[in-house]
């Protein structure tokens, strides 16, 4: 059947079809503006990953020169935005009524038990609410006190006495260096590999390019058989010569042009205004082109099942509302339960962005992603086999 | 070119336990503008929608041009134009974008095409409308572009379902004369309608009936195919009349034509007779009494109505009947 697929039909509808769009400005203007739009939203969005100027309250009720110097040190970080209350305020607890997400209580006689070899602990009140905030937060105070802590120390050791000095160089050396070893930090030498200066909005990239895709193709797809089947054009379309590959070849053609156009305005608006860099065009173009055929076979398949647009919408929202979610457009996928990992792997969009990363982040060789381009081929072919099925179970 | 340009044989549908069309066997002959005559729910779209290949039968089939209309669709495709019920062109293209898409989808060659639009652009008078928008042309414009795109592929045969309804008079005409034009041209024309002023216009009726033929025959031979002439007399005041003469005996039915009560009766000159000794209606007054021609309006209310005390027994009014093959299951009249 496809060997006589003709070519003047197909452009017939392909054709007509791109007029559809053409003449519903609406549509078109969706089109044109959103993409490029929704990447600098997304994009700034999720520009920066770590956390800054978290409100948070403060209340020292130990004032002494050492406090004082934690507070300098505290207030210098990132992470806070400090809001010092005097000592006489009680509602630290209250992190709501105070507006911030965390609060910090310096109580009195801190210092004197940091002097009196009986540290006390520093309270700290965390939001916990989102399970992710209060590790964070108590991340930023431990770094901070760290901080505090070395300077402490180093102020001690500079001001020991010099008997201390002259007893300490009777240690045998071996000893003597072990003592200086212990008195440093120890470190690792971290080289971060694949996204080094740990920019999230590249690893986001793919993301959003299929997000954008996949929402419009998808939609707009499943509405060009829907609109014809409630316009009853549908069964006028039936009785012309036209074969059912030929209307579903025709129809995606428009849309898989506009696709591929808005393709490179959003990898542009990526490159020149957030500086991603794009490696390998011909693989990326390739992995587009695949994800494209298979999100357009995916809304032709709705379409096909669909009596109308309302019912297309509505089923294009239930498919693509896990797929936001679990696709690992936005987050990895590696720290999801092992069941939900697997069902991920049938979205299309989950194989798009890991082959997407593993060519522009990764630089991998075909071999890596291999099995995610035959997937998504595998996707287009099975949703344009199933929905040239079901248009034939309309006939019927 | 084969004797028949359509032939149905045995050709159902049923939805479920509903049966839509049963049993149609019948054939049309090139040239004919065969009208498919029924109320509104008979079955007329359901069997142009078998004959279309839109819907496969639930038994029997049918043939266009040799072509079985289900398992050669695609070839018998070719030979018909289809015009839908409703109108079912792209509203948001142009006259012209319409035209060329359908002429596209019915593989016409693009030379090709560009004369035959032309010619059906001066046909149907839309030379002037080429570049409006489908959506934006008056519904009798819509009807004659639906029309001219069915004929883009210059088949023989042309499908038309309700082709008029809605239509103020100018644009039904104006419809007529260009499937007489057709019909000229030796195109065969497949029409369904519920005017019955229409069913005058066409060569050939058939009558369904709750998924059944009750008559097939041309208008005329419909006409012949009652006993007598019909009644038709004027009283004062007509309306109370109407009323009590449908309840009386001897009385079919009572219908109204331009103020005057048409009657269908078994044995109107025995009613006439009865009446004028002794006229049943007291407050209404006896004006005259006229004998006149059935129309195709009579004969719809006799078939549809099963007044078949009105029609000669012995009439043969079945094109299909005279063919035989399966004639004994082509229920020719009354067969309710």
């Amino acid at each position: 059947m496809i060997g006589s697929l003709s070519f003047h039909a197909i452009g017939s509808v392909a054709y007509k079809e791109f007029l559809h769009i053409y003449r519903d400005r609406r549509i078109l203007l969706l089109l044109l503006i959103l993409p490029p739009l929704f990447t600098l939203l997304f994009g700034h969005a999720f520009e920066n990953a770590d956390r800054t100027d978290t409100p948070a309250l403060l209340i020292n009720r130990d004032p002494t020169p050492k406090t004082d110097r934690f507070i300098s040190i505290i207030t210098k970080n990132k992470t806070f935005k400090w809001r010092q209350e005097p000592a006489s305020k009680t509602d630290e607890a209250d992190l709501l009524g105070n507006h911030v997400q965390a609060s910090l209580v310096i109580p009195a006689g801190w210092s004197d038990s940091l002097a009196s070899g009986d540290p006390k602990p520093l309270p700290l009140y965390l939001d916990g609410a989102d399970t992710n905030t209060a590790d964070a937060l108590e991340g930023g105070v431990l770094k901070s006190l760290g901080d505090f802590q070395l300077g402490e120390r180093d102020q001690l050791v500079e001001n020991l006495p010099d008997v201390v000095i002259d007893l300490g160089r009777k240690l045998p050396v071996d000893v003597r260096k072990q003592f200086v070893s212990l008195m440093e930090t120890w470190s690792v030498k971290s080289i971060v590999l694949y996204n080094p200066k740990a920019r999230f909005i590249e690893y986001v990239t793919p993301g959003i390019i299929g997000l954008i895709l996949q929402l419009l193709t998808v939609t707009l797809m499943a509405c060009t058989i829907a609109r014809e089947r409630e316009a009853g054009t549908l069964y006028q379309l039936m009785v012309t010569s036209l074969k059912r590959g030929e209307i579903v070849i025709g129809k995606m053609l428009p849309y898989l042009v506009i696709s591929g156009f808005l393709i490179v305005i959003v990898t542009a608006v990526a490159g020149l205004h957030f500086k991603v860099p794009f490696h390998n065009y011909p693989m990326v173009a390739l992995i587009c082109l695949l994800f494209l055929l298979c999100s357009l076979g995916l809304g032709l398949l709705i379409s096909a099942f669909s009596k109308t647009q309302t019912q297309a919408i509505q089923f294009s929202v239930f498919f693509l509302l896990p797929v936001f979610v679990l696709s690992g457009a936005f987050a990895p996928l590696d720290q999801l339960p092992k069941v939900i990992r697997y069902f991920a792997e049938i979205f299309p969009l989950t194989h798009f962005c890991r082959a997407f990363r593993l060519v522009n982040m990764y630089r991998a060789g075909l071999g890596f992603y291999f099995v995610d381009l035959v997937v998504l081929a595998l996707g287009a072919l099975i949703t344009f086999v199933g929905a040239a099925f079901l248009l034939k179970r309309i006939e019927e | 070119m084969p004797d028949s340009v359509i032939v149905l044989n045995h050709l159902s549908k049923s939805f479920g336990a509903v049966d839509a069309v049963k049993d149609l066997s019948f054939s049309i002959a090139p040239g004919v503008i065969f009208g498919f005559l029924g109320a509104n729910g008979a079955g007329k779209t359901t069997t142009m929608r078998m004959l279309c290949g839109l819907t496969h039968p639930s038994s029997g089939n049918a043939a266009i041009m040799g072509h079985d209309v289900w398992k050669q669709r695609q070839r018998a495709r070719a030979c018909f134009g289809y015009v839908a019920q409703r109108f079912s062109l792209y509203p948001d293209l142009t006259v012209e974008e319409n035209f060329r898409f359908f002429g596209g989808a019915s593989r016409v060659a693009p030379a090709e095409l560009e004369k035959r639009m032309q010619r059906l652009l001066r046909y149907t008078d839309l030379i002037k409308k080429q570049n409006t928008p489908a959506g934006s042309l008056s519904g009798g414009m819509r009807q004659l572009l639906a029309v001219g795109c069915a004929l883009i592929h210059d088949p023989p045969l042309l499908f038309l379902d309700e082709p008029t309804s809605g239509l103020d008079p100018v644009h039904r005409q104006q419809i007529w004369d260009l499937l007489y034009d057709l019909s000229n041209e030796g195109k065969t024309i497949f029409v369904t309608t519920h005017y019955m002023d229409e069913a005058e216009r066409c060569t050939e009726v058939g009558f369904l009936e709750s998924g059944r033929l009750l008559a097939n025959a041309p208008p005329r031979d419909l006409k012949l195919s009652f006993r007598t002439k019909l009644l038709e007399l004027d009283v004062d005041p007509v309306m109370p009349a109407l009323v009590q003469f449908r309840t009386y005996p001897g009385v079919l039915g009572v219908s109204l034509r331009s103020g005057s009560l048409r009657i269908y009766a078994p044995d109107p000159e025995n009613l006439l007779a009865n009446w004028k000794k002794n006229w049943p209606a007291r407050d209404v007054r006896f004006l005259r009494e006229r004998w006149v021609e059935p129309d195709m309006e009579d004969v719809f209310t006799a078939y549809s109505q099963g007044y078949d005390s009105l029609l000669k027994s012995d009439g043969n009014h079945s094109v299909a009947a005279e063919k035989d093959d399966a004639a004994s299951a082509v229920p020719v009249k009354g067969v309710r």
